[in-house]
């Protein structure tokens, strides 16, 4: 009788364990198997597009089959450069205030502010760099994505390179100010470069966010279907390009948009991946 | 040692990217706007760029944008084909006038299993986007195409969401033909649809139709050919049912022209006239230097209308567009030669 009870409570136990597991392990499965699809999807659509006229050609005229997106991947690589060069200096002062006073007042609405911009729609940026950089310069250019990309990028930064520098063991700092150090030295020289791949990590994984935006270089960098090594005019970016070639009729942009998307996707993975293997080391 | 090296090479980066700000600055142009001619322009400039260097970048956004866009003056030309209304002159900042370049045909394409070759009239496409016929094998369809199976399937109208010139001469046509839809819904470049489903551009509505049977949607002809799409022959107001074609858009051209060309051509009395065909401009500045523009800047953008309106027609017609009629010419030269700068004009 008592054994009985015993093993009955213990089957009950025993498929409760089965259903919370697999009330665990169903969802990690959907999650892990979206990233294989979609990685496979992407895969298997873009490989057939990547050929050096891909990456060596120019938009042809629309409905023209042929071409390439080589304005689209050096567009690309000059709004993340100007957008980086924007976001690292500033997220780094702007995390060394936070560091410096740490639990003030002050510090506390920045990082509200920091929270909140991060939850700003990025086709709101767009449109106001439009307002504030494009109308004011006359011209849409590689430079206003930019702006707008490393406004994307700054709530992120921000937060992570923070984290980095609190996680550097403050004994480091006592030991500087202790042999006589300035405050601001001890900062500069010991805390930042303890902190360096964190920082490193940050610039990493903002590249990253920025890179695959749409919304924030529409009414910025604009597009352009020739190459274009001017910061001060339009250009086009991968994101752009597979937003329009999509949405068109053509059979070969939209070709060549899955190869767009690989190319991006692998840029993405690979940055990831690198910050991935250098936080183990 | 490190910060060093970061701080020589952002300064060679800095140093590269001046440099090649001013040696590229001039040999580029830059406009907005209409997607109905965008196949032809960018024909155009890809021709212009092989002959002349000048890469001329036009980013097909919407007739509204594209005037947006010149308004704000940070565009070389806007792109439009609904011209500017007199009482909308005074929101632009200068005196703006309109090139007309191409003429092309609003052709209403549809998805249908097999190739079924339709007959419309203005009537019924009107009533199909008021949402009174809603099956393909209404009596309204059936009664025009005798002959044609026609499959009982629900009619999916599309329409541009951005605010589009084709938008405005389809919907003027429909206004011309329908006095349900000219209470109802009005001719303008963006109206509130009774029915239907959205898509920006003409290469979005030629994509939704394309790849969604039982659609129907509206767009330049040149999409249409280009992606083989099923289109549509409307009965014209003189009784000819018509072929939208390079001829029957010339035929809807071929009268007289205003001076400042801004003329509506649809529903024309030209009996092989094609009734949804429409010219599209560009529009600039008529005194160039404003801005930090240079003479050079306005030289370029000068050079580059007078092209358009004589050598670069001869690429217009691959693409089913109807070149410029010799009096639109005549009207678009007068216009170019008085673009000025410094009040200087710019070509003689």
């Amino acid at each position: 009788m008592e054994n009985n009870v015993f093993t009955g409570e213990y089957k009950r136990r025993k498929r409760k364990d089965i259903v919370f597991r697999l009330a665990i392990l169903v969802p990690t499965g959907i999650v892990v198997s979206l990233l294989i699809l979609i990685l496979a999807q992407v895969v298997m659509n873009g490989s057939k597009s990547l050929n050096l006229d891909f990456f060596f050609q120019q938009q042809k005229p629309f409905g023209e089959v042929g071409g390439g997106v080589v304005q689209a991947i050096v567009g690309t690589i000059m709004v993340l450069v100007v957008a980086i060069v924007i976001a690292l200096p500033v997220s780094l002062l702007a995390a060394l205030y936070l560091y410096e006073h740490k639990g003030s007042k002050r510090a506390n609405v920045l990082l509200d502010v920091v929270s909140t911009l991060q939850g700003i729609p990025s086709i709101v940026i767009g449109v106001v760099i439009y307002i504030w950089v494009v109308v004011p310069l006359k011209t849409f250019s590689a430079f206003a994505g930019g702006i707008a990309l490393s406004i994307v990028m700054l709530p992120l930064m921000i937060s992570m390179i923070k984290e980095s520098l609190d996680m550097v063991p403050s004994s480091y700092l006592e030991a500087a100010l202790a042999l006589g150090v300035p405050r601001w030295r001890a900062v500069v020289e010991i805390i930042v470069p303890a902190a360096a791949s964190g920082i490193l990590e940050a610039t990493g994984l903002g590249i990253a966010r920025a890179a695959g935006e749409t919304a924030p270089l529409i009414f910025t960098s604009f597009g352009n279907p020739f190459l274009s090594l001017n910061f001060m005019a339009p250009v086009s970016a991968l994101p752009l390009v597979i937003y329009e070639y999509v949405k068109s009729p053509y059979d070969d942009w939209h070709q060549k948009a899955w190869g767009a998307a690989l190319l991006l996707v692998l840029f993405v993975l690979s940055l990831n991946l690198l910050i991935g293997t250098r936080k183990k080391r | 040692m490190k910060r060093n090296a970061v701080s020589k090479s952002l300064m060679l980066l800095t140093l590269f990217v001046l440099g090649l700000t001013s040696a590229l600055g001039a040999q580029t142009l830059l406009g907005s706007g209409a997607t109905f001619p965008a196949p032809a322009y960018t024909k155009m400039f890809d021709e212009y760029y092989k002959l002349t260097g000048v890469k001329v970048n036009y980013q097909a956004i919407g007739s509204s944008g594209g005037l947006k866009n010149i308004q704000d003056r940070v565009v070389d030309f806007g792109g439009t084909d609904s011209f500017i209304k007199d009482a909308d002159f005074s929101k632009y900042p200068g005196q703006v006038v309109h090139i007309p370049t191409v003429i092309g045909a609003i052709v209403v394409t549809y998805n249908l299993p097999g190739s079924l070759k339709l007959r419309l009239t203005g009537d019924v496409v009107a009533d199909i986007y008021l949402g009174k016929i809603t099956k393909w094998n209404d009596k309204a369809i059936t009664e025009l195409n005798p002959g044609v199976k026609l499959p009982n399937l629900a009619i999916m109208p599309v329409y541009r969401s951005d605010g589009s010139g084709t938008t405005f001469n389809f919907t003027a046509y429909l206004s011309a033909v329908s006095a349900e839809w000219k209470s109802k819904v009005g001719n303008a470049n963006s109206v509130s649809w009774p029915v239907g489903q959205g898509a920006a551009q003409n290469a979005g509505v030629a994509g939704v139709v394309k790849q969604t049977p039982g659609t129907i949607g509206y767009v330049e002809l040149a999409y249409a050919n280009q992606n083989n799409m099923a289109v549509a022959v409307i009965k014209n107001s003189s009784g000819n049912w018509i072929e939208p074609s390079l001829a029957s858009t010339s035929a809807a051209a071929a009268g007289a022209f205003p001076a400042d060309t801004r003329i509506v051509l649809v529903n024309t009395d030209a009996k092989e006239g094609y009734p949804i065909s429409s010219l599209t401009w560009l529009v600039v500045y008529r005194e160039q230097n404003y801005g930090n523009r240079s003479r050079e800047q306005a030289e370029q953008l000068v050079k580059l209308l007078w092209w358009m309106i004589h050598d670069g027609q001869q690429y217009v017609t691959a693409l089913d567009y109807a070149p410029l009629p010799a009096p639109a010419v005549k009207a678009s030269e007068a216009i170019i030669k008085s673009i000025t700068y410094n009040g200087q004009a710019l070509i003689k």
